[in-house]
């Protein structure tokens, strides 16, 4: 720090950084003080912890069945998890592994479908789910998000570093193409599932469009839908509103802290 | 044991059957009424409190009031609509009057007419009118959002004025009180965020005139009321009686802190005004200053909306019934919304319950809710057309075009190629 260019430098980095740093934490921080708030005060702008938690939480508590609409997101998020794991997964192993002359047409084709905005397929989709009585179903949330081409993209990607060695001596060992699958390719592809596993979880748990659309009833509807309709009263009372944000953003914080380390690795490429 | 089976088995045979018929019968003769709205503590809670008084005098129907964000209920109305999807939508649904014409229009037979069974002639004509089309009218009439001019009594007597003062004035005798306020006791007369053309809507209704005349077509540079509140609003930036605001919340705040001496809004502001025990006393309500051209009125309204049965519905019939019974008929059911809800129904015959002339401490014993249901029955009818919401974006994108002084005529035009633009 002797040279002044250089500590010049150094305070314009770490400013830079901590501007950026602060209007990154900025909305996380307004959300937890606004649920220590009243909703006059919010309006306000009252930017101090404020003594309205209890009654805040308390009354979030009576007008929202908790339990339910928790559980109602989790089954759809874990549900939608799992499955797109095991297909999507199975599905990039099986672009990257097995030679054709139409596998590159193929994949080509699958991800001209992320183009497609979902707003083009939502009555097609919505048909198909009225056709078979799926409606107001969580089954009818989940079935559309498992073939998640995102999800087959990122598998295929990751499994170009897999090394192919290790399938053959497995083959040599005598392994059928599933035990390989099983036995050796998901416990080195630890990480890419781990990735995997928080992106397609967050977008299971955050999703909002399709259960809206799809869910009729105050027993299905998920947490994403409850926080919607509060805020969008007449005079929301932002602070209820704030704390069911909070209580709505644990889960997909506990994932993330749980899979973090999973997650960097599965990023840089899972196979070393 | 085998005794007791025997003797008792018969018995247990027989108690089964008959509770299983039992089930089989309600099954059948049950129903359940599915309704979509939004705000939990608003339309969601009048709706089940509606529902509560039905089911007591018919059991057999039961209420399922499901609630989402205004927005989710309008796009899934118009995805189960799309996909003809019968089963997938409710028996009644609420619709805001600006978009009702819309859906009538759009989906043709969606909605069972009411005209038939409900008697119409009972409720405001202007929130008929809105919902009526090629002579059938489609919904129930529900909420109003009549308007009135809330005043602080306290900054305007500071400044020289007495609750006569306030009464039935034109909108040029209210910029002039507003810089007399300002010059006494430094108040702003209003709060106004100029992203929100509601206060244009107030003006141009109050002299029975829309952005779309009776055909539906635009109704922008041959439109007197409209030009006159643009003017009107022009007048009021120039005079530089109003605090700006920016946003809804923000706009709130300009009376819930007291910093400015009068609103003009619809009458379900009442409960935020009445939010502010500190102001208690030193507020009161006038009608709404009038534009001074031909066909002016001191009644207009902001909002609003109403219920609609769709026509695919199983339990039509009953969906029907039970709003005519409570809505249509149950003087009563409109005190309980009023005093727990704050909501003002448009059934006329409401206004000869207790709670409408109940006098409110608030207003210092101003009978506030007489007040608004006359002005109710006075608010002039207008087509809302299908394209308001289209029509507002224009407007609202051409308010700062009047602060710097562009001519009124030239804003008009350039709302009208706008609104022509958009919905071609």
């Amino acid at each position: 720090m002797k040279n002044p260019a250089r500590a010049a430098s150094a305070v314009l980095t770490y400013g830079f950084v901590g501007l950026m740093a602060f209007l990154s934490v900025f909305p996380f921080i307004w959300m937890v003080l606004g649920a220590t708030n009243s909703s006059i005060d919010i309006i306000k702008g009252r930017l101090a912890p404020g003594e309205t938690l209890a009654v805040n939480v308390a009354k979030f508590f009576t007008q929202v069945n908790v339990p339910l609409v928790f559980w109602n997101s989790a089954k759809i998020a874990i549900l939608a998890t799992l499955l797109t794991l095991a297909v999507s997964s199975l599905a990039g192993y099986g672009f990257e592994m097995f030679r054709s002359r139409r596998r590159d047409g193929l994949y080509r084709a699958m991800l001209l479908t992320l183009m497609i905005p979902f707003a083009a397929l939502m009555i097609p989709l919505f048909i198909m789910m009225g056709k078979a009585g799926l409606i107001n179903t969580h089954i009818a949330v989940v079935l559309p998000t498992i073939g998640s081409a995102f999800i087959v993209f990122y598998f295929r990607q990751s499994t170009k570093a897999f090394p192919s060695e290790l399938r053959d001596a497995a083959k040599v060992d005598g392994l059928k193409e599933w035990q390989i699958f099983l036995y050796i390719y998901v416990p080195v592809m630890r990480s890419t599932y781990a990735a995997a596993f928080i992106i397609v979880f967050m977008t299971a748990w955050n999703n909002y469009l399709w259960p809206l659309i799809v869910l009729q009833s105050n027993e299905t509807k998920t947490i994403t839908l409850v926080i919607s309709s509060l805020a969008s009263a007449y005079y929301p009372d932002y602070g209820v509103v704030m704390v069911g944000t909070i209580l709505a953003t644990l889960p997909t914080l506990a994932v993330f802290f749980f899979m973090q380390r999973q997650f960097v690795q599965g990023m840089l490429g899972s196979v070393k | 044991m085998d005794k007791l089976v025997r003797t008792h088995l018969p018995r247990i045979a027989g108690l089964a059957l008959a509770s299983a018929s039992f089930l089989a019968v309600t099954a059948a003769e049950a129903k359940e009424i599915t309704i979509w709205c939004w705000d939990p503590n608003f339309n969601v809670a009048i709706m089940k409190e509606a529902g509560a008084r039905y089911t007591k005098a018919h059991p057999d129907v039961t209420f399922n009031v499901v609630d989402f964000a205004k927005t989710d209920v309008e796009q899934k109305l118009q995805t189960g609509l799309a996909s003809g999807t019968a089963d997938a939508l409710p028996n009644i649904v609420l619709i805001e009057d600006y978009g009702a014409q819309k859906y009538l229009q759009s989906f043709p037979g969606a909605f069972a007419p009411l005209s038939g069974t409900v008697d119409h002639s009972g409720f405001a004509p202007y929130k008929v009118e809105l919902m009526t089309l090629e002579g059938q009218v489609y919904g129930m009439p529900f909420d109003s959002g009549v308007t009135g001019l809330y005043y602080r009594k306290d900054y305007l007597e500071q400044a020289g004025f007495k609750p006569d003062d306030m009464q039935n004035i034109t909108w040029d005798r209210f910029i002039e009180i507003g810089q007399q306020v300002e010059a006494k006791t430094g108040k702003k007369m209003m709060g106004l965020d100029p992203n929100d053309a509601g206060i244009v809507r107030i003006m141009m209704q109050s002299a029975g005139q829309w952005y779309f005349d009776k055909e539906g077509k635009p109704n922008i540079t041959g439109n007197p009321a409209l030009k006159a509140a643009l003017e009107t609003v022009g007048k009021i930036m120039s005079a530089n009686i109003y605090k700006p605001a920016n946003g809804w919340s923000d706009w709130v705040g300009t009376f819930t802190s007291g910093d400015v001496a009068s609103v003009v809004t619809g009458v379900w502001i009442t409960g935020t005004v009445k939010a502010q025990p500190d102001q208690a006393g030193k507020w009161g309500v006038a009608p709404i200053p009038a534009l001074s051209i031909e066909g002016a009125t001191h009644a207009s309204n902001l909002g609003g909306s109403s219920w609609y049965v769709l026509e695919s519905s199983e339990e039509k019939a009953e969906a029907i019934d039970f709003l005519n019974e409570i809505y249509g008929k149950d003087i009563d059911f409109y005190q309980t919304i009023l005093q727990e809800r704050g909501a003002v129904g448009s059934l006329l015959a409401a206004r000869g319950g207790a709670a409408y002339e109940a006098a409110d401490r608030f207003f210092g014993g101003q009978k506030v809710w007489q007040n608004f249901s006359d002005w109710l029955a006075k608010v002039p009818a207008v087509n809302y057309g299908i394209f308001t919401n289209e029509a507002d974006l224009a407007v609202t994108a051409q308010l700062p075009a009047l602060t710097q002084g562009t001519p009124v005529d030239e804003v008009l035009k350039a709302i009208d190629a706008e609104i022509s633009g958009q919905i071609q």
